[in-house]
């Protein structure tokens, strides 16, 4: 039987049944578990309990009870009814009070009475803390040891160093207490006041200095973790913008072969261009470099004609009017290959040289005797030697029947 | 096995892209073998003694490189052709001055690939236009960002016939296309386009880094 409980408090709306918190717990969850019981805030119950504890020590003891006797969220059986089902733990118990018991009697008649108010609570809470640790069951148990794993002073496995400073920080600060302990007043004197706060917080530093600082150093490798879970975050954001919608667009074209060559052919060039070149892509508002504009050119020609482009520069400049007209020439020679040629790959060879920039494209494809050009081809020939004499530039188109065809664009660099 | 075919090694940790490799060629070649990952290639490399290893840039632990580099000097009569989907520049260059005689990409057709591992095996190299791309621009740094002193002595410059060769596979020439175009024999082509990777390969080349980390850094 399992019984369901908020993981936290709802504020203004009380819960049952009464059963101390498990996803809210600090130490055992009494203060969760009241909070989630009466619909109030955690932090409140819990500062309510601090301070019956500091005044008398009853907020311990009330805490201890609880936590003895409330079963936790999910669990049937409270620690209390677990250790008294047991006979040898109910021994075992009883054996340890009536140990407790003596130990104060015993002090008490060798006339070092109590600090106080403060002794019973503090024992007998120490007591139901040893009971809880033998009561309580696997998934509890778990949960002290991370709890003592991760004390400021206790953590495991202890060091001599380690030990030295815990001796040192006590002695320092039960050395500032006893100072200050012995003002009578606060007037007592200056001097002595500083000093014993001095050597309070000297022994509170040397104790818990090395808990702050590896709570630091979490922190900060939790901030290494999570730009490393961005980093990855944004990689699977890409993966899914691109290539999980190219391959549904390529399970629904699955009939058509064409399609999913050239949806193929897009994703693999985009992603690679992604992964080793990020460096290509052209903004709209950048005027761009020869190389880019050509990359683009690519990307195009490859996704409207279905044909593969394999394109190489060497060499880059910026991409002014002149630059940009041979780019123009270069795409019609270009779409002209992938439309005509039915070969499935035009070369484009680009360079930037001091004195000129060049451009290549070139198919492997049926090619035609150039003295008889068909008149439909005809018109681009002239429009793309047009081009070039406009801009001071140069062409030439070389093409055997069967062999392909080379159209070999020049300009002259000025700068 | 018919006599005269290469025996060819795989090295690839895609299953996929080994079983097309062997059953679009294992009629033209002598396939002697497979890996998939670096240490087992080079046990069975250095044991089986193959012609040509067709080698995978990218793998778990090293890489083809550490492949490449163990290998080579224990069986210097192995000759690598390096198979990659990667274009990058610092790939390419660094399995060619390892000592790889050649670098294609995967997307290559099955014919030209065949024609590539038996030029390999022959003892040329293989260049496809995009690593002649790379070659000429690596080179052609020289004399102009480059001051005087800090030109290498026996910098063993391409020669102007290298150049055009270069050129022409840049622009998606075959060997044979260049032969003619250049009027010289097919072979010649081939002995310019080896004497190319001796030196990408030999020359302790500044310029190669300088590009590689100016290329990189842009």
């Amino acid at each position: 039987m399992s019984i369901e409980s908020p993981p936290r408090a709802v504020i203004g709306t009380p819960h049952r049944p009464f059963r101390r918190g498990v996803d809210n717990a600090i130490l055992g969850g009494v203060c969760g578990g009241l909070a989630i019981r009466l619909g109030v805030n955690e932090r409140t119950i819990r500062i309510i309990f601090s301070l019956l504890a500091l005044v008398s020590g009853v907020g311990l003891l009330l805490y201890m009870l609880l936590w003895l006797t409330l079963p936790r969220a999910n669990e049937t059986q409270s620690i209390a009814h677990r250790l008294l089902g047991r006979r040898r733990e109910l021994h075992r118990a009883l054996f340890g009070l009536i140990l407790v018991v003596g130990f104060i009697i015993v002090l008490a008649r060798l006339g070092i009475p109590s600090l106080g108010i403060y002794t019973w609570p503090f024992l007998l809470s120490l007591a139901a803390l040893i009971g809880v640790w033998r009561g309580a069951t696997p998934v509890e148990h778990k949960h002290l040891e991370e709890l003592v794993r991760s004390a400021p002073l206790i953590r495991v496995p202890a060091s001599p160093t380690k030990l030295l400073r815990v001796l040192l920080g006590t002695v320092l600060v039960l050395l500032g207490l006893r100072t200050l302990s012995r003002l009578h007043g606060v007037w007592g004197g200056t001097t002595p006041v500083l000093f014993g706060t001095i050597i309070l917080i000297a022994g509170v530093l040397i104790l818990l200095a090395p808990w702050w600082l590896a709570t630091l150093s979490e922190l900060s490798g939790e901030r290494r973790a999570r730009v490393r879970v961005e980093e990855r975050a944004n990689v699977a954001a890409h993966l899914h913008d691109s290539v999980l919608q190219t391959l549904t667009l390529i399970e629904r074209a699955a009939g058509d072969e064409n399609a999913v060559v050239r949806l193929a052919r897009n994703q693999e060039r985009e992603l690679r261009q992604w992964l080793f070149d990020p460096d290509h892509h052209v903004a709209d508002d950048e005027v761009g470099t020869y190389s880019s504009h050509l990359h683009a050119m690519e990307s195009e020609i490859e996704s409207d004609y279905g044909v593969k482009v394999e394109l190489v520069v060497v060499g880059d400049c910026t991409a002014d009017a002149d630059v940009l007209a041979l780019v123009a020439a270069g795409r019609e020679a270009a779409i002209n290959s992938a439309r005509w040629s039915e070969a499935p790959l035009v070369s484009i060879y680009a360079e930037v040289e001091p004195t000129a920039v060049s451009l290549f494209v070139r198919d492997q494809g049926k090619g035609f005797d150039v003295e008889k050009i068909p008149h439909d081809r005809q018109g681009i020939a002239l429009s793309i030697r047009q081009r070039m004499c406009q801009h001071g530039g140069s062409s030439a188109l070389k093409s055997t029947p069967g062999a392909g065809t080379e159209v070999q664009l020049g300009l002259p660099r000025t700068t | 096995m018919a006599a005269g075919q290469p025996r060819v090694f795989l090295v690839d940790d895609h299953e996929l892209i080994r079983t097309g490799i062997r059953s679009e060629l294992s009629s033209s070649l002598d396939i002697v073998g497979e890996a998939d990952e670096v240490d087992a290639a080079i046990e069975m490399i250095v044991e089986r003694t193959p012609d040509v290893v067709l080698l995978d840039v990218h793998m778990p632990g090293g890489g083809g490189l550490a492949v490449l580099n163990a290998v080579s000097h224990k069986c210097p009569d192995v000759r690598f052709l390096a198979l990659s989907v990667s274009d990058s520049s610092e790939d390419v260059i660094s399995l060619i001055r390892a000592g790889a005689r050649g670098y294609v990409t995967k997307n290559i057709s099955a014919p030209d690939l065949l024609d590539a591992i038996y030029r390999v095996a022959a003892g040329d190299a293989v260049f496809s236009p995009r690593l002649a791309g790379f070659v000429l621009d690596a080179f052609s740094l020289e004399g102009k960002n480059l001051e005087a002193g800090d030109v290498d002595p026996d910098l063993d410059l391409l020669t102007p016939r290298e150049r055009q060769v270069l050129r022409l596979i840049a622009r998606g020439y075959s060997y044979r296309d260049i032969g003619t175009e250049l009027e010289i024999s097919t072979k010649t082509v081939e002995s310019h386009v080896s004497s190319v990777l001796r030196k990408l390969q030999l020359s302790n080349r500044h310029q190669l880094s300088h590009w590689a980390s100016e290329r990189h850094l842009n």
